[in-house]
């Protein structure tokens, strides 16, 4: 879990306040929940089922369900924990009925790759090398890449917060498999974003590394034509 | 102090984010990613990643799902 995902604690108060207004029959405090939490939900459905149509479906359902349930709601928790709940076991549910859509597991051949490959360093600020927008394309990019138990143990750890103990919970995992699956996802992600990242190499280096690579492949032409 | 081995580094580089290890052990990671280039390599960039993670917000809810869902509540919430 990452300091800065942590939510507000304003914001949690502000929750509580909106939900007793929506228990006492403001409606219009319930908009302003959805508000502040759909993006949340998207994330968190997508992350789950993998396709916008399906997470469409699933954050509504999440929060008609909420709506339900509003008064089940025990403060012990926060609303956002509850509420992500809600949203991983409605995803999840959608997952399970899709049997054409099965997520990869750890057994899956593709998964076997040895992390991480790739040891150059990342530039010293490398989110002044892109767009704010061309930023977030290349981590959405990166995070579609992962397969689902990956892309959603990433999702609700370090974007959305959740302990490793939460989401272990919420995904139905023991918080060993959860643990190993959160390295392995972070580990990959890194791999993914690095050639966006890594410095530049200098000049005369790259000169080199070109030249062993033309050596070792005039070597393998040749021993493939002293086969023939 | 005893030098740990890039895979023990590797296997807790997740704990390590996490705050979830003792005093002790993350002062011989520091260590050992003092001393290897490679390690230092996967520390500096796997921290970066997880702050741009979290600085980038990714995944924004498209304009006409954000609109179909209001009008779906509104509908239900309606009828309760």
């Amino acid at each position: 879990m990452t300091e800065a995902s942590q939510e507000k604690p304003d914001a949690a108060e502000e929750d509580l306040r909106l939900i007793e207004r929506v228990l006492g029959g403001d409606r219009q405090a319930f908009e302003a929940l959805v508000r502040s939490h759909e993006r949340r939900v998207f994330r968190v459905t997508l992350a789950v089922l993998g396709q916008v149509e399906d997470a469409e479906d699933a954050m509504q359902e999440t929060f008609i369900k909420a709506y339900r349930h509003l008064k089940q709601f025990r403060r012990e928790s926060r609303f956002t924990t509850w509420l992500t709940r809600i949203a991983v076991n409605e995803a999840l549910q959608r997952r399970q009925s899709r049997k054409d859509h099965l997520p990869l597991d750890e057994s899956s051949p593709a998964q076997h790759r040895d992390f991480p490959q790739r040891f150059e360093p990342w530039a010293a600020d490398p989110e002044n090398l892109y767009t704010k927008q061309e930023l977030r394309e290349l981590v959405e990019k990166a995070i579609r890449s992962l397969s689902a138990i990956y892309r959603e143990t990433l999702i609700l750890c370090d974007i959305e917060g959740m302990s490793a103990k939460e989401a272990a919970e919420v995904l139905g995992v023991n918080i060993a498999a959860l643990k190993s699956r959160l390295l392995r996802a972070r580990l990959m992600m890194r791999d993914a974003l690095s050639a966006s990242f890594e410095q530049p190499r200098p000049f005369g280096r790259r000169v080199v590394d070109t030249a062993a690579e033309v050596k070792n492949m005039m070597g393998m032409v040749l021993m493939r034509v002293a086969r023939r | 102090m005893r030098m740990l081995s890039c895979e023990e580094v590797l296997a807790n580089l997740s704990d390590y984010f996490d705050g979830e290890c003792s005093s002790e052990f993350r002062a011989q990671l520091e260590d050992h990613i003092s001393k290897c280039r490679r390690c230092r390599v996967v520390f500096d960039s796997t921290g970066t990643m997880l702050k741009i993670l979290v600085d980038v917000e990714p995944f924004e809810v498209p304009l006409a799902v954000s609109a179909r869902l209001y009008s779906r509540l509104q509908e239900v919430l309606s009828e309760e």
